[in-house]
């Protein structure tokens, strides 16, 4: 009992709620419509990307920093995929491969620069994201890069029982991630340098490691992304990826994941990522102006940060009072 | 002279400690008076009281006749309280003359009047007989020199009263001088300064009268200081009453050297230290705050770079790169003491604090790392330890101070460490859990583990160490066998601190 009730209080189950609650409510006041195959589908398929890269941003902010590349990454990571099938006439595998890769060496780049010259994850992704775009651009131009095999757009619109490809792919790399989080040393230890860097040095853990390891993890599930960008939509142009820095933030930090750090909620950015889109559908079902959405999602991630912040002070004043030291 | 600040029975709790007992100080204009006592009893929170970081508290404090409380700092620098902290509290990238004005910045039409701040801070200046360039930017002054505009700020507000806290922690003994010939002419002037230190010379040289808290109560308020000898004031600040506790003979023969230093220099100012450290002993480092220990101890895990000397651990001399390396390869443990900012992850579980040392063991394929293993390590840990909780699974945030710093002693015995430093094991933790972990680590030391304790309690070293050494101004300065008889340890000891210096070290 005590157990369901301290589930009841999580940002999980509220999240889940929310969108439980939003999902019935569009679809009733859409008399259905939103309950059609073709419906569920375009649903699932659009979380896809929100689902991956706010996985990307949660695992930095799981050692208390910031990746601003997210879009930059993604949106080079899918140009090169993209020129190196029409140019090279690479085998589509090799170039998904490549793309992997390609991500991962970014993140590994960001990462080793934040280490190595001890600036914060903040300037060197800004640095990268303004790099990036460059490259994204030199590669793209002002063109639609669209010559590359037909199997790979076939791929994204493939369903089994109206569940999109592309989204089991989001949902089977979020399960890794979970899994990896819940169980493996060296995740711990990545959470342990985002809690507290002095005590995770003293403790054994090295914290350049750590930073390094959460920065190409970023890279490797923007990768992921990229990949799943390439397969569901026509075409790659320069605007891939321009729109996925505010969607990457609000999922991990609606779901709870703080920005300071040692937190990840791989379930919460899912589910947060879930009611976002709930937006998106309710501003199509109903007709409203674009800019409600950002609207909506901007709003929500103060009030979610506001709220985290007075929890976790009223958890300071509570742990305090109970905590038998004197201040000495 | 007319008494400018009155404390009247000061009492201030926090759950399960009593940090002020019912304080009584007299402070008059023109007197400088000491403040002195150990770790924790109760200094800060006084000077918390009086620049109105803490609020509330019983009894009374009365400013210049009437009654004052302060509901922020800000209301304490008004009223004229004014505080040097041991902490720099400039802003390094403004000048002297912006720091000192800053709390009041003079202007025109909403624009910095810069001719008149100019003219308020050389004033400042000039009234302390200092000769520093008001438009110097701080950072390029040295530590003295900021302590000196730090003082110099305080009192470009109307002060009356001055709280020096620990002027003297981090300047060396000439700029210490050129402070004291301040203090002096505040003295001259009129200002009542209460002046907290913990290096007994210097409080003989400057202070006019003397405070000493003890446990929370002051046991000698505001008194001559000329009525008292050194050795009294030492007394009057240790106390007898946890000395006088049961005495325990370790009959275990202490073994081989586990960690030996020789001839030890350290970039932070250690020069040829050596020790000794033989494996099922307890070797005391006693000092007062600041004289080194931490940062040997530091040094030697790889925190801070070696110039020159050897480390040697069971007679071999090897390299400590980082903590890493001591704690997987040497098997060096170090119980940090700052537990909260150092020694664990608040928000992670018991468990997860306990078994971070020994993931790397417990990880099977893939580096998984089973919930079920974990358990089993911290639950053994708790239990012998006497860890009061209802499950490994709780915050470590959420635990009391005593069961935190056992958790924080757990996870190095978890990664079954030959040596174990235990850095100020007991401050802010109840008498009856001090015990329980006094008794803990002689127990290691019986089964064969080399412990080196550092501490600023007296009492607490004579009761559980075998060997003391003194440290003063990163120097050993005096080593003795411990007879476990307090009267006899605390003279030597303290004789030791107060006549050693580094031309006569002993060790």
């Amino acid at each position: 009992m005590k157990f369901i009730t301290k589930y009841l209080r999580t940002t999980e189950f509220s999240l889940s709620l929310l969108f439980v609650l939003g999902f019935i409510s569009l679809a009733l006041t859409s008399g259905g419509v939103l309950l059609s195959g073709q419906s569920i589908r375009s649903f699932l398929a659009y979380l896809a990307i929100p689902i991956l890269i706010g996985l990307a941003q949660m695992v930095v902010l799981a050692v208390g920093q910031l990746n601003l590349a997210v879009g930059a990454m993604g949106g080079a990571t899918a140009a090169v995929m993209a020129q190196m099938m029409i140019v090279w006439e690479t085998p589509i595998w090799v170039a998904m491969l490549s793309g992997l890769f390609v991500a991962t060496l970014m993140g590994a780049v960001n990462g080793f620069l934040v280490v190595s010259t001890g600036l914060n994850g903040f300037i060197i992704t800004l640095g990268t994201l303004t790099i990036l775009e460059g490259v994204q651009y030199a590669l793209v131009r002002s063109f639609t890069l669209n010559a590359y095999p037909d199997a790979v757009k076939d791929f994204g619109k493939i369903d089994f029982f109206n569940i999109p490809s592309i989204f089991i792919v989001a949902i089977i790399t979020a399960v890794i991630v979970a899994w990896f989080f819940r169980t493996n040393v060296v995740a711990r230890r990545v959470l342990a340098t985002g809690a507290n860097p002095l005590a995770a040095r003293l403790s054994g853990v090295s914290n350049p490691l750590s930073i390094f390891l959460a920065h190409t993890l970023s890279g490797a599930l923007i990768g992921v992304a990229a990949i799943v960008t390439i397969t569901s939509l026509g075409g790659i142009n320069r605007s891939i990826g321009g729109d996925w820095l505010l969607s990457s933030f609000a999922a991990p930090i609606i779901a709870g994941v703080l920005m300071s750090g040692g937190v990840v909620a791989v379930y919460g950015t899912v589910m947060a990522a879930a009611v976002i889109r709930l937006v998106d559908i309710a501003r199509a079902q109903y007709s409203l102006d674009p800019s409600v959405v950002n609207f909506t999602i901007g709003t929500v991630v103060l009030s979610t940060v506001a709220l985290s912040e007075w929890r976790r002070r009223r958890a300071e004043v509570i742990r305090q009072r109970f905590s038998e030291d004197s201040d000495e | 002279m007319s008494n400018v600040l009155v404390v009247e029975e000061l009492s201030k709790s926090f759950p399960g400690v009593k940090a002020l007992d019912k304080v009584n100080i007299t402070l008059r204009a023109g007197e400088v008076q000491a403040l002195l006592g150990e770790n924790g009893a109760g200094k800060s929170t006084l000077i918390k009281i009086l620049t109105g970081v803490y609020q509330t508290a019983e009894g009374q404090v009365i400013l210049n006749g009437s009654p004052v409380s302060f509901d922020s700092p800000l209301a304490a620098t008004k009223a004229g309280i004014g505080v040097v902290h041991q902490e720099r509290n400039l802003i390094p990238y403004f000048s002297v003359a912006e720091n000192i004005v800053l709390q009041e910045q003079p202007s025109r039409f909403g624009l910095i009047d810069v001719r008149k701040r100019n003219e308020k801070a050389r004033k400042a200046l000039d009234s302390l007989g200092l000769t520093i360039d008001p438009d110097e930017i701080v950072q390029n002054l040295s530590v003295a020199q900021m302590q000196l505009v730090e003082i110099a700020k305080a009192l470009a507000t109307e002060t009356r009263v001055l709280l020096l806290d620990e002027p003297t922690a981090s300047i060396s003994g000439s700029e210490a001088t050129k402070l004291f010939s301040v203090v002096a002419k505040l003295r001259e002037q009129g200002t009542a300064v209460l002046f907290v230190s913990h290096k007994l010379e210097e409080v003989f040289e400057v202070c006019d009268t003397v405070t000493v808290l003890r446990d929370g109560e002051s046991v000698i308020e505001s008194s001559p200081l000329a009525d008292y000898s050194r050795s009294e004031i030492v007394a009057a600040m240790v106390g007898r009453t946890l000395a006088d506790r049961a005495k325990r003979f370790r009959d275990v023969e202490p073994g081989e050297p586990a960690l030996e230093l020789r001839n030890v220099s350290t970039v932070l100012g250690h020069e040829d230290v050596s020790l000794s450290l033989l494996k099922g002993e307890v070797l005391g480092l006693y000092g007062l705050v600041g004289a080194g220990r931490s940062e040997l101890v530091r040094s030697v895990l790889g925190l801070h770079s070696i110039l020159s000397g050897q480390i040697l651990l069971n007679g071999q001399v090897v390299k400590i790169g980082d903590v890493r390396e001591a704690l997987h390869r040497y098997r060096i443990g170090y119980v940090t003491e700052n537990r909260k900012e150092e020694g664990l992850f608040l928000e992670f579980t018991i468990n997860r604090n306990i078994a971070v040392t020994v993931w790397r063991k417990l990880q099977a394929w893939l580096g998984v790392v089973s919930h079920k293993k974990e358990t089993e390590v911290s639950e053994r840990f708790v239990e012998s330890l006497g860890i009061r909780i209802s499950s490994v699974n709780q915050l470590a945030g959420n635990l009391s101070g005593g069961n935190q710093q056992k958790v924080s002693l757990a996870k190095w015995l978890a990664a079954e460490t030959e040596i174990i430093v235990i850095d100020e094991p007991t401050v802010g933790i109840d008498v009856r859990t001090k015990a329980n972990f006094h008794e803990l680590i002689m127990d290691l030391a019986d089964q064969g583990m080399a412990v080196l304790l550092i501490s600023s309690d007296l009492p607490e070293m004579v009761s559980i160490a075998d060997r003391i050494m003194v440290m003063r101004d990163y120097q050993f300065v005096g080593e003795f066998a411990n007879s476990k008889d307090y009267a006899e340890m605390s003279t030597q000891v303290m004789e030791a601190i107060q006549t050693g210096s580094k031309r006569t070290a002993a060790a």
